[in-house]
């Protein structure tokens, strides 16, 4: 509520600066725009900029450093936390604190100290917000007179305002950039913690996973086991057959795409195969879990073979017929992009259109349909509604498709749902299977990018 | 002959009107004897949808012996001869009509195999446009598609006389199993030209062969279509008149979509008959 309030004051007040800015400008040259430097609207702009901005960078800052400042107070105030303790308890206290400050009971409520940080952190809280609001104001006002101030027919309003537009973009990059490591970087230190409490060998080679770790000390099976082989394994069986499933069908259909149909048939068709990419994968989850399997079961069970009612089949087939616009979509581009000389070539040498298909057009593409392959491998392998639905959730090492399997995404899904603590190895180990699909996911786009790049230099 | 359908009188009236506006009686000063006659054309007519590119085409192209197609560009030069082997069969949309006859039969005919045709017929384009494989897969292409070569020791054969024949064996002797894209612009042309001559056919189309080469490489290919000359039927296609001159023994010259006049290459460069051929060949316009 008040962060809309200040929004708007900050917002009208630039909307003012615009005006202001701009009838100063005018004025200033008593009317005759052509004296001016730019364009009266870059004095409007410079105005409300100034008026604008530094308010923002403050409230970021504020953002930014504000939780910390009042946590550092708060917990300043509370005597007796032992100087070592993990950060972990550090964070209940806070969270102790906070739940009482806003709902006046819960843990620690007959606990003075508790009360009185409390009420410390209402305090801070209170005081640091109207702070903020006159501090934002204050700002919006001075730069609003700062700015009108130097406005101008010398001033190079429109070079300033250019100026400042390329550090909004720039800015803009920084996050996207920041963002990403900063994610990454969470994966790394939480999957390096894991590695604390489990080998990093045990993971990567260990045959056996059962993350369960029992409650008490003494129950059976105490320590959970985290072998990920039968987890990568079960994403490589279910990526292999939705490879299977969309390579020949994705590939066949770019050739008749690209070669083959007038061009009225493409107009229709490429959209309508476009479409399977838009379709969202849950949808193809139940497509999966509620038709595709049980059909499986059903003709395996006429055979009279054991089919799970999860079977790697099921899951494999329908993500595949998901990734088949990825392989088609990106066949397509590459075959059309061989020259028609090569066409010609053949044709004029008497070629038939299969022959010139085989022979000429698809081994020079074969570069960009392997990196098409490859990206939609990567997709394949990240792929995490299809198979929470539709595969399994026990950790079978097998290579039979009729077998339930699971996968990577579906367990770091099931290891994170519900309550949780955040450093039981269990949690963690979600963090370690992220990181290894992270690199494997990322090689394979970078491989296949690569590939397709510089297939594209070839023949511009 | 055809019978006269409704399409075929629409067409013919439609053609009075054009050849009322822009087209004169062309002019052809050659007198072939009739044994001599590779390729007849008679009134063809080529149109890309509703626009037409060639008004009636009537031309005898001799045995053993230089053709070359000069005139400006988009006068329908490439669509002429796209028609001698029907490659415009490959194009959407077109459609061509009238009569071509080869040693007396007529390749527009539905019943005409494009395949064998074209392996009588091989043609070699403006840019050099080798495969992306070997040397020799490149040459060996055309005759692995009509079954000819069939023992290793065969096929080896063709390769190596069709790379002797333009020239090039002695250069790529040693990398034949190369990519044929890694050679020079010139030596992937006579790459494109033994790829076509592997086949063994008859009559050679090659459409601008030297507008991506530099003068050395020009100078090459040029010789080269005059050894070529004794055992093919060449017909060239081309934008330099010394190119014509030196290389052609008659030259036919066109003019949006009309074949203005034909002649002894001789003749046309130091006689012409037509103002437009004086006006293309004096510089005056083209
Ligand atoms: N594939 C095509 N589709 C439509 N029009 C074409 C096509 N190829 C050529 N044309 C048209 O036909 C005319 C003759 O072209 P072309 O035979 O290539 O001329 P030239 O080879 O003499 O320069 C031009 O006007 C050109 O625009
Ligand atoms: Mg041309």
């Amino acid at each position: 509520m008040q962060t809309t309030i200040f929004t708007f004051t900050v917002l009208l007040l630039a909307f003012i600066g615009y005006y202001m800015g701009r009838s100063r400008a005018v004025a200033t040259v008593s009317g005759d725009v052509r004296k001016l430097h730019s364009l009266p609207r870059h004095y409007g702009y410079f105005v409300a900029l100034w008026c604008g901005v530094p308010a923002l960078v403050l409230c970021v800052l504020w953002m930014l450093f504000e939780p910390y400042i009042v946590n550092t107070l708060v917990l300043s105030g509370v005597p007796n936390i032992d100087p070592d303790a993990s950060s972990a308890v550090i964070a209940r206290i806070l969270s102790d604190v906070k739940f009482l400050a806003a709902n006046g009971v819960g843990r620690g409520a007959d606990d003075p100290v508790m009360v009185a940080a409390a009420e410390h952190y209402t305090h801070l809280k209170t005081v640091g917000t109207a702070s903020l609001a006159v501090a934002i104001i204050a700002f919006s006002i001075l730069g609003l007179v700062i700015g009108s101030r130097r406005v101008g027919a010398d001033l190079k309003a429109r070079n300033q305002v250019e100026g400042l537009i390329r550090w909004v973009l720039l800015a803009s990059s920084v996050i996207a950039i920041l963002t990403t490591i900063g994610i990454v970087g969470s994966l790394l230190f939480e999957a390096i913690r894991f590695f604390g409490k489990v080998p990093f060998t045990d993971f990567l080679f260990g045959l056996e996973w059962s993350p369960q770790i029992a409650l008490r000390k003494d129950q059976v099976a105490s320590q959970g086991s985290f072998g990920a082989v039968p987890i990568f394994a079960g994403t490589m069986l279910i990526s292999f057959i939705a490879l299977c499933v969309a390579v020949p069908v994705g590939l066949l259909s770019a050739i008749y795409m690209s070669e083959y149909a007038t061009p009225k048939v493409r107009a229709i068709g490429k959209p309508m195969l476009e479409i399977l990419a838009g379709i969202p994968t849950v949808v193809y989850g139940f497509f999966a879990a509620l038709v595709v399997a049980p059909t499986i079961r059903g003709f395996g069970e006429a055979w009279g073979l054991d089919v799970s009612s999860e079977s790697a089949l099921a899951a494999g087939l329908v993500m595949g017929i998901m990734i088949i616009p990825f392989v088609s979509s990106l066949s397509d581009d590459v075959i059309r992009a061989v020259p028609q000389a090569l066409r010609d070539g053949s044709y004029a040498l008497g070629g038939t259109k299969s022959e010139t298909v085989t022979q000429v057009i698809l081994p020079a593409a074969l570069p960009g349909i392997v990196g098409g392959v490859m990206l939609a491998a990567s997709r394949a392998i990240g792929e995490t509604m299809i198979v929470v639905m539709a595969a399994g959730l026990t950790a079978n090492l097998t290579a039979n498709p009729l077998q339930a399997v699971t996968t990577a995404t579906v367990q770091m899904v099931t290891l994170l749902v519900g309550d949780q603590e955040f450093d039981s190895p269990k949690t963690l180990a979600a963090f370690a299977l992220g990181l290894v699909l992270f690199c494997v996911t990322l090689c394979l786009n970078v491989v296949a990018l690569r590939v397709v790049a510089k297939y594209r230099e070839k023949y511009d | 002959m055809k019978p006269m359908t409704k399409e075929n009188a629409i067409d013919i009236d439609k053609s009075v009107d054009i050849n009322n506006e822009m087209t004169n009686p062309q002019v052809s000063s050659l007198q072939i004897p009739a044994e001599e006659v590779k390729i007849k054309a008679e009134d063809v007519r080529v149109r890309y949808g509703e626009k037409e590119a060639l008004f009636g085409i009537n031309l005898d192209i001799p045995q053993s012996k230089v053709t070359s197609f000069i005139g400006p560009s988009g006068c329908g030069k490439s669509t002429f001869l796209r028609c001698l082997n029907r490659m415009n069969d490959t194009i959407d949309g077109c459609s061509v009509t009238g009569n071509i006859h080869m040693d007396g039969v007529d390749i527009l005919s539905k019943q005409v195999d494009t395949v064998l045709l074209r392996a009588k017929i091989g043609m070699v384009f403006q840019k050099p446009n080798p495969f992306p494989k070997s040397i020799y897969d490149n040459v060996a292409y055309g005759p692995r598609l009509h079954g000819l070569g069939n023992s290793k020791s065969d096929m080896d054969e063709i390769v190596e006389t069709s790379l002797e024949k333009v020239g090039l064996l002695k250069e790529v002797k040693d990398r034949l199993l190369e990519p044929g894209t890694g050679l020079s612009g010139g030596q992937q042309q006579r790459l494109c030209i033994a790829r076509a001559i592997a086949v063994d056919p008859e009559i050679l189309l090659m459409d601008e062969p030297c507008s991506a080469l530099d003068p050395i490489a020009t100078a090459k290919i040029e010789e080269l279509i005059d050894e070529l000359r004794g055992s093919y039927t060449i017909v060239i296609v081309t934008h330099s008149m010394q190119q014509a001159a030196r290389v052609s023994q008659q030259t036919a010259f066109f003019h949006l979509g009309n074949l203005v006049e034909y002649g002894e290459t001789e003749q046309i460069f130091t006689s012409p008959q037509d103002e437009r051929t004086k006006g293309y060949i004096t510089g005056r316009f083209g």
